[in-house]
């Protein structure tokens, strides 16, 4: 049956409100736009002289960010590991080995054997904590401070290192990562329930089995959107490296902007070049989380293109 | 009471209603069986104007709701809903839960309507969690205080839309208690259910819906015992296993 | 009917930390002051060296203090801009939506730190002469700090106002209630607990980036001590390891600061009862 005058009604208020909707948005755009350049114009010759300037510009910031994020990925995977280690509190070891005491057992033995468990247990404790700690640093100290402790690090031990600043700002970029990265991993492999585990086990699969074919399957459609999140907002924070001089796409355009007084256009140019890269990345993953999602399962990222 | 004629509905391309037309007199509690899918759910709605028919009218006491120039709220008011899900306010205690309504909707003092909703509450049988919050309460708690919030209202009329389909079985006989003690005391009701006992005890009339139409309708006895329709024998056989 | 209450009020929770997070404080402090001493012996400083903090000291305070002044500014700023945001985006004005979805999509898509170079440069352009100054580039990049975590936070309530369960609405509906009364009895105060978790941390990213003013200058924290760095250290008129020293105590503040605004947060979460809503994902 055809629509009711009721729904048609309602698809043509939706198509107004669409049309108003791009109107009122160019709009806003042009005046802002003009705004700036209004008086002066936009110089385009300018643009078209300077693009491959900052075209290798953004070469470099790739480079970083793409180096740094695969040196993250390894710290990440770690972390994760690490950060979902059970362990079993000291108190409960101690009440499941005595209630196991059996008389043949010698005391001498037992006791070992409680011991080593203890001590493993408290081993995988702190480790745990460690990672924990590592991450929390990174999430909350400014990406800024990293950067320039990282550099007095490397200025005070080896002063005529080569590229010191890009060593320094590689280091500071893999270590923040591989912290946001190592939440990502923690938390695909939390979520996939332990009850996949057991009703893995429970069909006959060994543990690397269940891992292999139950486990990390999940995992990795869970991973994959954030991790990929996780490469643009890198990209983004690789901006930051400006503060020790190094002339990725933000380092130059600013400092481009001071040489030519070209203001307006090295700012578009520059945020340009980062929409033009993000935006498409962001909805092709956007694109590909919806085809590969499972329905109900999902991680909460905390949303890692939004950090400094 | 609340009558209805000729109702029907389109999801998209699905034809969910086909032309319903029942009356349910002031004081009756009518229970609608059927199929899932059949559109019971969607029937209820379009009484209380949660859907809009694409045709037909919609009557509460005599007066047609579904019209351009009425507010739903009205309809709303005169005839309240207990859904499935319960829905209760999360971030309000239940007391408040229940007096929401008087105070926001009708402007009711607060103190007079905290007084009354502690009665209706009484009269659920759940006076002691009065200040506890519905995630702390059970789920046939939680419907229970669902069928206080509509009373709050004082409506004409309750709409259940399969008040118990969604509790453990150990929940639905309370529930199901405060239900027929309803009907007792002559409030006018149309129920959603699939608990055939309901029906059968406490229902005075029935209507078997299936596929968007109402197939038969009679008493219980009827019903169950001697339907005249064969898809109202199909389905009753089944569920009277 | 009789009830066992008296009277009538709100019940409270008594806030008390329980025992558990208390452990957890104290590891984290111990594990933290070791962990620090480690780095003292690995690095080579002394955290607590006099002739740093003679000349370093008052430089210190004021660079916290104006960045606590930023964040004072920003904060608010941000939280509007980004409830508006999610409103608008949620609301019937679709036409709205377009502007708004553009602007969460540009400052979602470039880093801040662009967006406070170019703006305090800019920005005192749109100005009459007379009010164009450092400072008023300063104000306006703290701004756009604000208006960058706007996009993200416009995000955050978005999700939160889709979040409340279409149940909720429904049963507000259906006690008849009107569409402004319900969004602000039923699913705004939802919508804003169901916001919490995911806004405070938000907000710490928010304290982060206030350290972006040091590249324009902006006398905060950062940006003080790099400018201490410059001229006292590296220099040679004090020691190198004084680097250390400087950049762990500005991290610590940080890192304090950030701990303290999520750990607030996570309160409030409890007092309004936050945790007994499902959790949002963006």
């Amino acid at each position: 049956m055809a629509k009711s005058l009721e729904e048609q009604g309602r698809s043509r208020a939706r198509i107004f409100d669409t049309l108003a909707g791009i109107a009122l948005t160019v709009g806003a755009i042009v005046f802002v736009v003009d705004l700036f350049i209004g008086r002066t114009g936009f110089d385009f010759g300018y643009v078209g002289a300077e693009v491959p300037g900052f075209l290798a510009a953004t070469q470099l910031t790739f480079y970083v960010t793409t180096l740094a994020y695969f040196g993250g990925m390894g710290i990440g995977f770690v972390v994760g590991w690490a950060r979902t280690a059970r362990t079993v509190p000291v108190g409960k070891i101690l009440r499941d080995r005595t209630a196991l005491l059996s008389e043949d057992t010698s005391r001498w033995e037992a006791g070992l054997e409680t011991g080593r468990l203890v001590l493993w247990s408290g081993l995988k404790y702190y480790i745990r904590r460690i990672a924990d700690g590592y991450v929390e640093i990174m999430r909350g100290t400014p990406v800024f401070v990293q950067i320039v402790f990282a550099w007095s690090v490397l200025l005070v031990n080896y002063p005529r290192l080569d590229r010191m600043e890009l060593i320094a700002g590689i280091v500071a970029l893999t270590a923040n990562t591989g912290a946001y990265q190592g939440e990502i991993f923690r938390a695909g492999l939390q979520t996939v329930h332990s009850g996949q585990v057991e009703a893995a086990r429970a069909i006959g699969l060994s543990r690397w089995g269940a891992m292999r074919h139950v486990v990390l399957p999940q995992a990795l459609r869970l991973i994959i959107p954030p991790l990929t999140n996780e490469y643009i907002g890198l990209l983004k924070v690789s901006s930051l490296l400006v503060v020790i001089g190094i002339q990725e796409l933000t380092g130059y355009g600013r400092s481009e902007a001071f040489r030519s007084f070209k203001v307006f256009e090295v700012f578009a140019m520059v945020t340009g070049i980062y929409l033009l890269i993000t935006v498409p990345l962001s909805k092709v993953i956007q694109l590909i989380e919806m085809r590969y999602r499972i329905p109900g399962l999902g991680i909460q990222a905390t949303g890692p293109e939004s950090r400094v | 009471m609340i009558r209805v004629e000729g109702i029907h509905k389109h999801f998209g391309p699905l034809h969910v209603l086909r032309g319903i037309t029942f009356e349910v007199p002031r004081g009756e509690a009518l229970v609608i069986i059927g199929p899932s899918g059949s559109g019971k759910s969607t029937l209820l709605r379009c009484i209380n104007l949660l859907v809009e028919p694409d045709e037909g009218k919609v009557f509460i006491d005599g007066v047609q709701v579904n019209r351009q120039d009425i507010r739903p709220e009205w309809a709303r008011q005169q005839v309240g809903m207990v859904f499935q899900s319960f829905n209760l306010f999360t971030h309000l205690t239940v007391l408040e839960n229940v007096a929401l309504g008087p105070i926001r909707v009708k402007g009711v003092a607060r103190e007079v309507a905290e007084e009354k909703a502690k009665q209706l509450l009484a009269r659920v049988g759940l006076a002691a969690k009065a200040l506890s919050y519905p995630a702390e309460l059970s789920g046939g708690q939680q419907q229970r205080v669902a069928i206080a919030r509509a009373l709050a209202m004082d409506p004409k009329a309750i709409l259940f839309d399969e008040p118990t389909s969604a509790l453990d079985p150990e929940y639905i006989r309370e529930v199901l208690d405060v239900m027929a003690a309803l009907a007792q005391d002559g409030m006018t009701m149309v129920v959603v259910t699939h608990e055939m006992g309901f029906a059968s005890n406490v229902a005075e009339r029935i209507l078997f819906m299936d596929a968007g139409v109402i197939v038969e309708e009679g008493r219980p006895e009827e019903i169950f015992g001697n339907p005249k329709h064969e898809r109202t024998r199909a389905f009753v056989s089944k569920i009277l296993r | 009917m009789a009830t066992t209450e008296a009277t009538v009020s709100r019940r409270t929770d008594p806030v008390s930390i329980p025992r558990g997070h208390l452990v957890r404080l104290a590891e984290m402090v111990g594990g933290g002051s070791i962990f620090l001493v480690i780095l003292q012996s690995v690095l080579g400083f002394d955290l607590f060296d006099r002739d740093l903090w003679s000349s370093y000291g008052s430089i210190f305070v004021a660079g916290i203090t104006r960045t606590l002044t930023y964040i004072a500014l920003v904060l608010p700023l941000s939280v509007s801009v980004g409830f508006a945001l999610g409103w608008v985006r949620v609301s019937r004005f679709r036409s709205l939506a377009w502007p708004a979805t553009v602007y969460i999509e540009f400052f979602r898509g470039v880093p801040p730190l662009v967006i406070v170079i170019f703006v305090s440069i800019l920005g005192p352009t749109l100005f009459p002469e007379r009010f164009q100054s450092v400072e008023l580039g300063l104000i306006l990049g703290a701004l756009a700090i604000g208006l960058h975590s706007g996009a993200f936070q416009g995000e955050i309530f978005r999700a939160g106002f889709q979040s409340v369960p279409r149940g909720q609405l429904e049963a507000a509906l259906a006690i008849g209630m009107q569409p402004v009364p319900t969004m602000r009895y039923v699913v705004l105060p939802q919508a804003l607990r169901l916001s919490l978790p995911p806004l405070s941390n938000e907000f710490a990213v928010l304290i982060k980036d206030t350290s972006l003013m040091a590249i324009i200058a902006g006398g905060d924290l950062f940006h003080l001590s790099q400018r201490f760095m410059d001229q006292s250290v590296l220099t040679g008129a004090g020691e190198l390891h004084w680097l250390f020293i400087i950049w762990t105590a500005v991290a610590v503040v940080y890192f304090a600061m950030t701990f303290t605004v999520t750990r607030l947060m996570r309160l409030l979460e409890r007092r309004v009862h936050a945790r007994s809503l499902e959790g949002i994902s963006i």
